[in-house]
């Protein structure tokens, strides 16, 4: 608590200093308490979040209006991302987990479907709703300011980052968060790479490939996407990378290859003419063998070259020879004669996705690169501060790095809700804002839980790695939403909460780690008592007695999102994801819960009270907080009496000559007891 | 024969006792037995009247002589009275046995001679002692009867000791079978009666087993009349002979009638009589009972199948009866409410009286009525749903007694969940929800009000009809003041009298006013408010002598006459406070729904427990304990505050029996004087039960508990409820699943790495192994 409380004085301090330097353009600069870096998705969610809680922001763009990756990107111009309309559910919290595009709004009609009741939506449909977002909740962007350099400052007050645009006017700023995206096309170097075009370059008319054998380096949604639109036209599609293909729904993972872009893979299996192939891009060459025609003339401008893809270790010098014509040695046909590339191309296409522009920043405030994904990404701590940047966040895309290739952090509707989860950590650390909770009795916690594991989008897109963190305190807990698993150790100095000694429960979302037949007989489990087999998503809670260490984080059982906990409970997956079943679900949940609380959870009927409010001491916690709070139920007798008779209701059998004592007509009318279910029942209005 | 009682002094459970004796007069007198009273006032009988003991007992008397005595505590209701009375006059006809060597030999003893009926029941004096007695009084002479209760003798019958269920054999040890196989043995057949037991099931049952084991008919099924009385109940089931067979068939339809004794009549149909037009594809027939007397005819293949047929019906017949009990199904289910929801998840919930509110027409709706009872509930609480329905039926009777300035309106938080958690922009007049099922009241232009009383339908009811009164009503002339005095907000609310309080203010600018009026409305629903300002206030200051602005209240359980006086208090909140400690009782009842707010003042509880009373004097006499316990408020002044003492009335809260019975372990006689809930522990005493309760042994009594020179009569249970069931440990099971040898991913990876398509060679980088998030490629 204590060094919490200083970093907060600390911080107000700060944030002071700096709120009384942006009243005067100091040294010709401008200061911002929090900048924010590009006006994608990303950086617009991150801007209403802060624009909500009226922070001193600005969202700096260097295109002319929100957006503008999309603009351009995908090529083909059709998004897929669902944009699933019509789900048969008011819910618009449950809404959301089928609704891909939309950013978090106050707003409930500010979503993507009022622009596109397309399924899988035009590309032009994002940056229009974009527009729309930042014209509705009015958020502050400034177009046209391209940052070339970012530098940090450390002053007496504490670290800044001095932003400099193309006109080198100098923006300062305390927070920075970076949401550039990617958009750096990502290319591999080998002997005749000069060779290939690009995704980002590429002509989008499929009658361009008429009758053309093509080559596309990559597998993933992009290659896929520019090999369905040419397959009609195209002699042949031929598709290489190192791996083979990962799809979508089997991984779960929205990066992998859809179904909606996978026609190439019907063709390939059916014996077509197209292919998939596997080889590591920095093992080939590409040479260009010019038509050594007699009758060179007129045609050979029309005429294409034919390309050549052959292995290095085959290429006779190794040293640059890019774009030169290869020896009919160094081909490979000439050593394996059924060579599966052996005959030439007309095109080879590079759709290997983009990369992080790391360019902008000065050594000063550079991330470092991430360890995985080929180092495209920045890495980031589980916070998603840039390691050694402290003040410098990294937003959307750019963010991915913590949960590449295993949930949705790099898609909208994954990071939509990590960008909030950011926002609650700096509402904390700069301006003591502790996360919102809700205080809940603790005989309602049931119900709370299977509340948010039948709507919340936020741990159901983020699966793994937004989960709900409930702090027991015996009589109530505190119900913490979409905190970052990664970031658990964390947990007290990024929220603010306390952990008490009666431990807490982590809600998470989980797939199931085995690999199975997905479309096979025994792919789902039905059996609660083998819920812990269930394959597909199906919510797990964590109980802790204690937070887990950095130390447990680190050790935590391969395929786990935390560490082992001192109890685990899964719910069955169900098929219809409505986890309310009174047999398979409730009661296993009540029973764990039973055990963590250590203490019996059932409801009672009024009657069941009554008598062990008298017998005892203090009756079970249900009549405590139900019926001794006056919010007794109806003996269940009675309750099935009433149901079978529908009519009207017998009058309560009242004594005649009410005028004893002995009147059972005795109002109520006395404080309940503890008078506090939770503060928010208490309308005192 | 006379049943008689010596009335000496009357007592709650004596007048009790009274009121069943009276009962049992009637039934007793089919049997020529006189039930009577001596009131000792009148008619000093000597022994009987003088003797103090004898208030607890009744006596029989034969031919003028005493016979026998019973005690009040076997002969407690009209049942037990016939049953024990009955029993005794025929001790010496129905015989008792424990093992199966005493049947053995009763079965010897009978051979040839009776049939013996056998009746088990849990305990005497019970519904079911009384039917067997009954019966046994009007067959004794042609049946010997055999009463037990238990022993190892039920295992020979086949009947699990456990269960509760009273049964009914029936032993053919009269007649001599040539069929029956068990004729060698020295054992009687056996039928066991499959009815519940009761008095009608019991002549019906033994009168069916006189009746003709094969009848043989020469006419068609349908032409036999439904069997007549007193079989008429019975089934009939026909089979088919031919005149080829005749001997065959007869011993089939033989054998077939004695598996359905006591189940159903056997008719032997002959085939060759012309008037038989049944097509031969039928072999059998049956009718039966009730439901329609049309023949059905089938094919059966086995006799089996005719049992099947008969009893089916009968299996219908005992689920319906069983339906009250709990059943396997929702066995699985430990949580009484969720078990009983759970167990109705297939009623249809007519939801046409209560409207469905949404983010959409919340306000719309809201603003169209001048009252809106919202119910907030999810589907998967079950006591949200047991709510749901008390709800829906509070709607329907406002709807019946055309309540129509209240509007019910329900709310799925499962589905508009921005709605109930009043997010913003949403603008509603709550908090958000977050407890299950709640339930507000909200007013046009209004913040709404939470309801906290009980979640039954009728304190709802009640809780609404008052709430349709204004709070404070405001009244100016004589006929409004008497009005508000005395009549009821709503025709509905007839049997109910709620507390009135009445505020009295010179003028409308009075300081207080404000207090008064803020006050009435947290009071509003639970009491009525009214509010007099101006002209008449002086002559009702005059009469009760009270200096304005003050606060009259009208005590449902006291006379008009008598209101106590509120001043009125600088806050609303101390004025709530003084209101309701004056609207308190000085003994108040303690009830299922008001135990909450009593138990909260956090005092020790002196609990009176009176039972039902039948009569004026009864009542009386309570009214006296009740009082009694009012002087002891009284006497001890100062000491006296940190005990509540309260009544628990058991005719009205029949959960407080089993508290008794909790407290001092088996259940003393009415009226019972505890204490319990002390602040210095869990003891739990009892006032000498003998000792009559006076004001001033009470005092005595309670101050030697203080003292520790009582000993206590019980104790209370502790504060610890730990889980009552175990969690399913899944940990564990991972971990002993892991223990087993299972392919990992590692293998598989490598499994299908060596599967490269299309034999493409290229080297893998050893760094691949490492970590799969990098293996692969992939663009975003």
């Amino acid at each position: 608590m204590e060094p919490n409380l200083l970093c907060f004085i600390l911080f107000t301090l700060f944030g002071f200093v700096l709120t009384s330097f942006n009243e005067h353009h100091h040294n010709g600069t401008r200061h911002y308490n929090y900048c924010v870096l590009g006006a994608g998705p990303a950086g617009l969610q991150m801007g209403f979040f802060l624009s909500k809680a009226r922070r001193d922001y600005i969202i700096f763009e260097r295109n002319s209006g929100p957006g503008s990756f999309f603009n351009k990107y995908p090529r083909h111009r059709k998004l897929i991302s669902i944009n699933k309309i019509h789900t048969g559910r008011c819910n618009r919290e449950f809404n959301l987990r089928h609704d891909w595009n939309s950013l978090l709004s106050d707003k409930p009609d500010l979503l993507f479907k009022r622009l596109s009741s397309e399924f899988y939506p035009p590309a032009d449909a994002f940056p229009l709703y974009l527009s729309m977002y930042v014209r509705e909740l009015g958020l502050k962007v400034q177009y046209g300011v391209d940052i070339g350099r970012i530098r940090s400052v450390q002053s007496a007050t504490g670290r800044s980052y001095v932003l400099t645009d193309q006109h080198a006017a100098d923006y300062t700023c305390s927070i920075l968060l970076v949401a550039t995206g990617l958009w750096v096309p990502q290319e591999v170097e080998f002997a005749g790479s000069d060779l290939v075009e690009g995704y980002e370059s590429i002509s989008t008319n499929p009658d361009d490939y008429k009758g053309q054998a093509v080559l596309i380096l990559g597998k993933g949604n992009s290659a896929f996407e520019t090999a369905q639109s040419i397959l009609g036209r195209a002699s042949r599609v031929h598709m290489l990378s190192s791996s083979p293909v990962r799809l979508a729904w089997q991984t779960h993972y929205v990066g992998d290859l859809r179904a909606v872009n996978n026609e190439l893979l019907d063709t390939y299996q059916l014996k077509s003419l197209d292919g998939l192939v596997e080889a590591h891009l920095e093992d080939i060459f590409i040479s260009k063998q010019e038509k050594s025609s007699r009758r060179s003339g007129v045609k050979d401008a029309e005429m294409r070259a034919k390309l050549y893809l052959g292995l290095r270790k085959y290429m006779q010098n190794s040293d640059e020879r890019n774009g030169s014509n290869a020896s009919r040695e160094e081909l490979q046909v000439h050593h394996i004669d059924n060579f599966p590339l052996r005959k030439p191309y007309d095109r080879v296409i590079r759709c290997l996705g983009f990369r992080f522009n790391f360019s902008i920043f000065d050594s000063s405030a550079c991330p470092p690169h991430s360890e995985n994904a080929k180092g495209r990404l920045p890495g980031v701590t589980a916070w998603y501060e840039g390691k050694n940047t402290p003040g410098l966040f990294l937003l959307g895309t750019a963010s991915h790095s913590r949960d590449y290739r295993a949930s949705a952090g790099g898609f909208v509707h994954g990071f939509r809700y990590t960008a909030r989860a950011v926002h609650r950590l700096l509402e904390y650390r700069y301006h003591g804002n502790t996360w919102p909770s809700t205080r809940l009795v603790t005989t309602q916690l049931m119900s709370w839980i299977l509340k948010r594991v039948g709507e919340a989008s936020g741990p159901y897109q983020m699966f793994e790695m937004l989960g709900d963190v409930i702090l027991l305190q015996g009589f109530h807990c505190e119900y913490i939403e979409e905190f970052l698993l990664q970031a658990l150790p964390q947990f007290s100095s990024l929220s603010g909460h306390e952990v008490s000694s009666h431990g807490l429960i982590v809600v998470v979302m989980q797939y199931g780690k085995k690999k199975i037949d997905y479309l096979g007989r025994s792919r789902a489990e039905t059996d609660w008592t083998r819920a812990w087999k269930s394959n597909f998503l199906h919510p797990v809670l964590y109980y802790y007695d204690s937070l887990p260490t950095e130390q447990d984080m680190k050790m935590r059982p391969r395929g786990w999102p935390l560490p082992r906990p001192k109890a685990i409970h899964h719910m069955v997956e169900d098929f219809l994801t409505e986890w309310d079943g009174p047999l398979s679900h409730i009661q296993p949940l009540r029973r764990f819960l039973e055990h963590c609380v250590q203490t019996d959870l059932r409801a009672f009927s009024a009657e069941t009270c009554f008598h062990s409010a008298l017998t005892h001491r203090k009756p079970p916690l249900f009549c405590q907080q139900g019926y001794l709070n006056e919010q007794g139920v109806q003996h269940y007798s009675q309750l099935r009496r009433r149901v079978y008779k529908a009519g009207p209701v017998p009058v309560e059998q009242v004594t005649a000559g009410t005028s004893t004592a002995a009147n059972p007509a005795f109002p109520n009318y006395l404080a309940p007891p503890g008078a506090s279910v939770s503060s928010a029942l208490k309308l005192d209005l | 024969m006379m049943f008689l009682y010596f009335k000496q002094q009357v007592s709650p459970t004596i007048s009790l006792f009274l009121v069943e004796l009276e009962k049992s007069a009637e039934a007793l007198q089919d049997y020529g037995v006189l039930v009577g009273k001596v009131s000792c006032k009148k008619e000093p009988v000597q022994t009987y009247c003088s003797e103090a003991k004898q208030q607890r007992s009744a006596f029989l008397f034969r031919g003028g002589k005493e016979f026998l005595s019973f005690s009040l505590d076997t002969v407690f209701d009209v049942n037990s009275i016939v049953a024990e009375v009955l029993f005794a006059i025929l001790r010496d006809e129905v015989k008792y046995v424990h093992t199966d060597a005493d049947l053995l030999a009763m079965e010897k003893a009978a051979k040839g001679k009776k049939d013996i009926v056998l009746g088990y029941v849990r305990s005497l004096g019970t519904q079911e002692h009384r039917s067997l007695m009954e019966t046994a009084y009007v067959y004794g002479s042609k049946y010997q009867f055999i009463l037990i209760t238990g022993g190892p003798v039920l295992k020979q019958l086949g009947v699990n000791e456990s269960s509760q269920q009273p049964q009914v054999w029936f032993l053919h040890c009269r007649v001599r079978s040539t069929l029956m196989t068990e004729v060698t043995s020295e054992r009687c057949p056996v039928t066991r009666m499959r009815k519940a037991l009761s008095t009608l099931n019991l002549h019906t049952f033994l009168q069916l087993l006189e009746a003709p084991l094969v009848s043989e008919v020469y006419v068609d099924p349908s032409s036999v009349p439904p069997p007549q009385f007193p079989y008429q109940l019975t089934p009939q089931v026909f089979l088919f002979s031919h005149s080829a067979t005749e001997h065959l068939d007869l011993d089939t339809a033989t054998t077939l009638a004695w598996r359905l004794r006591g189940l159903a009549l056997l008719l032997l149909v002959h085939r060759q009589s012309l008037a038989v037009k049944t097509p031969d594809k039928y072999n059998a027939a049956y009718r039966l009972p009730e439901k329609s007397s049309e023949v059905k005819y089938v094919t059966l293949r086995s006799l089996d199948n005719v049992l099947e047929l008969v009893t089916k019906q009968e299996k219908e017949e005992q689920e319906e009866e069983e339906d009250d009990h709990v059943d396997e199904e929702e066995g699985e289910l430990d949580d009484e409410v969720a078990a009983a929801v759970y167990k109705n998840r297939d009623d249809f919930q007519d939801m046409g009286s209560v409207t469905q509110l949404t983010s959409d027409n919340f306000h719309t709706e809201v603003a169209q009525s001048s009252l809106t009872v919202v119910l907030f509930y999810v589907k998967w609480d079950a006591v949200s749903m047991a709510f749901l329905s008390s709800f829906i039926e509070v709607a329907e009777r406002l709807e019946d007694s055309q309540v129509d300035n209240v509007q019910m309106g329900v709310v799925d938080c499962g589905e508009w969940t921005d709605l109930c958690a009043a997010q913003p922009g949403t603008a509603v007049p709550f908090q958000p929800i977050t407890a299950f099922p709640s339930v507000l009241l909200v007013r046009p232009q209004q913040s709404a009000q939470h309801y906290g009383g009980l979640l039954t339908g009728e304190a709802l009811h009640r809780f609404i009809m008052i709430s349709c009164m204004d709070s404070p009503v405001l009244l100016s002339t004589k006929e409004e003041v008497s009005s508000f005095l005395q009549e009821v907000p709503h025709p509905d609310l007839a049997s109910y009298r709620p507390d009135r309080a009445l505020g009295l203010f010179r003028t409308e600018s009075q300081t207080g006013l404000s207090v008064f009026t803020e006050a009435a409305k947290s009071l509003r629903g639970e009491i009525l408010t009214g509010l007099l300002t101006d002209g008449l206030v002086e002559k009702w200051a005059a009469e009760y002598a009270v200096d304005p602005p003050a606060v009259l209240l009208f005590h449902s359980w006291r006379k008009l006459t008598h209101p106590s006086v509120v001043p009125v208090d600088s806050s609303s909140q101390e004025l709530l406070a003084h209101i309701y400690a004056a609207l308190l009782p000085p003994v108040p009842e303690l009830t299922v729904e008001n135990l909450p707010s009593l138990l909260s003042m956090g005092k020790a509880l002196l609990l009176l427990f009176v039972g039902e009373e039948e009569d004026e004097i009864g009542r009386r006499q309570n009214q006296a304990l009740v009082d009694e316990l009012g002087g002891v408020v009284e006497q001890g002044g100062t000491r006296m505050e940190r005990y509540l003492p309260c009544c628990i009335h058991l005719g009205h809260t029949p959960a407080a029996m089993s508290v008794l019975g909790s407290y001092l372990g088996s259940m003393p006689p009415l009226p019972a004087l505890v204490v319990s809930h002390l602040p210095t522990g869990d003891e739990v005493y009892q006032y000498p039960p003998k000792t009559p309760i006076l004001a001033s042994s009470v005092l005595q009594w309670l101050q030697s508990v203080e003292d520790g020179k009582e000993s206590p009569a019980g104790m209370l249970g502790g504060d610890s409820w730990p889980a009552a069931f175990e969690f399913y440990d899944f940990l564990k099971i991972m971990d002993m699943q892991d223990a087993d040898p299972s392919p990992t991913e590692e293998e598989e990876e490598e499994a299908e790495e060596v599967n490269v398509q299309e034999h493409l060679l290229t080297k893998k980088m050893p760094e691949d192994r490492l970590d799969i998030n990098t293996k692969f490629h992939s663009e975003l």
